[in-house]
């Protein structure tokens, strides 16, 4: 069992190695986004994802090297990924408070536990926050940590429209989105010795880790993750009991609003357009909606922001 | 002759009069296009007669909403699409939510306001820099709420679950 260990760790150190050199050619930041042919998937082959009852042995691999348990990349546990989560949601809110009103974080903890428990990982710790911003926008961070902007909750008129746009964030979590593209990041940069050996060693500090900060959590995805992320989304809220068309609704105004308009430049560049979203919603809906009739808005409910 | 004269002025004013007082609704009547080709039913049912089709990108009139369905006026035809397959708003928008929507969202009249206190910006450079606030993540945390009692704020919406599978990307076909 030892040896099949270490013969696998030993594997993926080549593996690492030979995208370190390949990698040689690219500067630090590319190394990390411009993920092209064979590199993305040898990666991609290295994450695919595994059954768990192979996470034991998988941490026996992260520790190879040290006696503290190293954070590990290749399959982060739980704990692990809701570290991690912790530590790109805290320099967020670095960058955007909390909007300090606690009646309306209730308010939106409530809808978003309530829609997350129609999805795949309810038992995560979902947490949900309205930041001091008027940009337009929506943040995910792995292990449960949602974030929307003020500016995006003004332009919210009822409850099935926030359940709509908490439950595209919350699929991103579901499906791990984030989580992977710093999986790979960190693949690559270990691989290709970015990390110094002092920093190797505090590798369980996942807040060096993610260098970036918060930036990490507003990074384009693919535009597949994107729009799955929408049909998830939709399905957890009409799950919930919401009336369907709440992201929908949202992704309207959002169409509406001037391209020009800093408020929105980061979730244009970061987002397919919503028209494209819209047409993609509706392809994959098809007549799977004719048949929902009880869904409710509840405006009458929704919290309506202090002036 | 006069009288005449009078009688027409009077139409006038009374035309006058009424297309102020209706200014408002027409007004309401919201223009869009459509997001893809699709057909257009007599009703608002899968199964109803065709009564045309809709073109990407047409011009249409929204005329009103039932379920999953809205009804609109084309150059051509009135008919029932479903809303998914219709973009709102004019095709070149300007920067506000306009028409019906913002009339059923009360948002009409409340203007855009811009409160920049104590704001910063979430651009990609201000959130590169942004530093880790222990004291927020912990309120942030401090709200963090169970799934027992997302369930008894559901109850008290009358919130009911539904079965609906997850939607995947296969399904444009079933139309």
């Amino acid at each position: 069992m030892n040896l099949v260990t270490i013969k696998s760790t030993r594997s993926n150190l080549l593996i690492s190695t030979l995208l370190a050199s390949l990698l040689g050619l690219l500067s630090l930041q590319s190394a990390a986004f411009d993920l092209k042919g064979a590199l993305k998937d040898a990666v991609e082959k290295e994450l695919a994802p595994k059954p768990e009852s192979t996470q034991a042995n998988a941490n026996k691999d992260g520790n190879t090297t040290t006696n503290q348990p190293a954070f590990n990349w290749k399959n982060p546990s739980k704990e692990e990924e809701i570290a991690l989560g912790r530590e790109i949601a805290g320099n967020l809110l670095g960058a955007a408070p909390l909007v300090k009103d606690a009646a309306l974080q209730k308010y939106v903890n409530s809808v978003g536990r309530w829609v997350a428990s129609q999805s795949e990982r309810p038992d995560l710790p979902w947490r949900f926050g309205v930041i001091e911003s008027d940009d337009l926008n929506a943040f995910a961070a792995p292990g449960g940590y949602i974030m929307l902007t003020k500016g995006l909750y003004r332009k919210l008129s009822n409850e099935a429209q926030l359940a709509g746009v908490l439950g595209h964030e919350i699929a991103h979590i579901v499906e791990k989105h984030q989580l992977r593209v710093l999986q790979k990041q960190q693949l690559l940069n270990i691989g290709a010795g970015f990390l110094s050996d002092k920093y190797a060693k505090d590798n369980q500090l996942v807040s060096k880790a993610i260098g970036s900060g918060a930036e990490i959590s507003a990074r384009s995805l693919d535009k597949t993750a994107e729009y799955e992320a929408d049909r998830l989304g939709l399905s957890y809220a009409t799950r919930a009991g919401y009336e369907p068309y709440g992201l929908a609704d949202v992704l309207q105004t959002i169409g509406q609003t001037n391209k020009e308009d800093n408020s929105i430049a980061l979730l244009f560049k970061t987002h397919p357009h919503p028209d494209e979203r819209l047409a993609a919603l509706s392809d994959a809906a098809g007549i799977r909606l004719d048949a929902v009739k009880e869904g409710k808005t509840l405006e009458n409910r929704f919290y309506q922001l202090k002036k | 002759m006069k009288p005449k004269f009078l009688t027409l002025k009077q139409i006038f004013i009374t035309a006058c009069c009424i297309s102020i007082l209706y200014a408002p609704l027409s007004a309401i009547a919201e223009t869009g296009s459509a997001l893809k080709n699709d057909n257009l039913r007599a009703e608002p049912y899968a199964d109803a007669k065709l009564a045309g089709d809709l073109s990407r990108g047409e011009s249409l009139e929204i005329i009103k909403k039932q379920g999953a369905w809205l009804q609109v006026k084309t150059k051509k035809n009135t008919g029932w699409v479903r809303l998914l397959s219709v973009k709102r708003g004019a095709a070149s928008s300007s920067n506000q939510t306009s028409g019906a929507l913002a009339v059923a969202s009360g948002r009409a009249g409340t203007g855009q306001v811009v409160s920049t206190t104590g704001v910063r910006g979430l651009s990609e450079q201000e959130l590169k820099a942004a530093k880790f606030n222990e004291a927020e993540i912990k309120t942030l945390e401090s709200y963090t709420l169970s799934a027992e009692q997302g369930k008894q704020f559901a109850k008290a919406g009358n919130l009911e679950t539904i079965n609906f599978a997850n939607l995947t990307s296969s399904e444009s076909t079933a139309k």
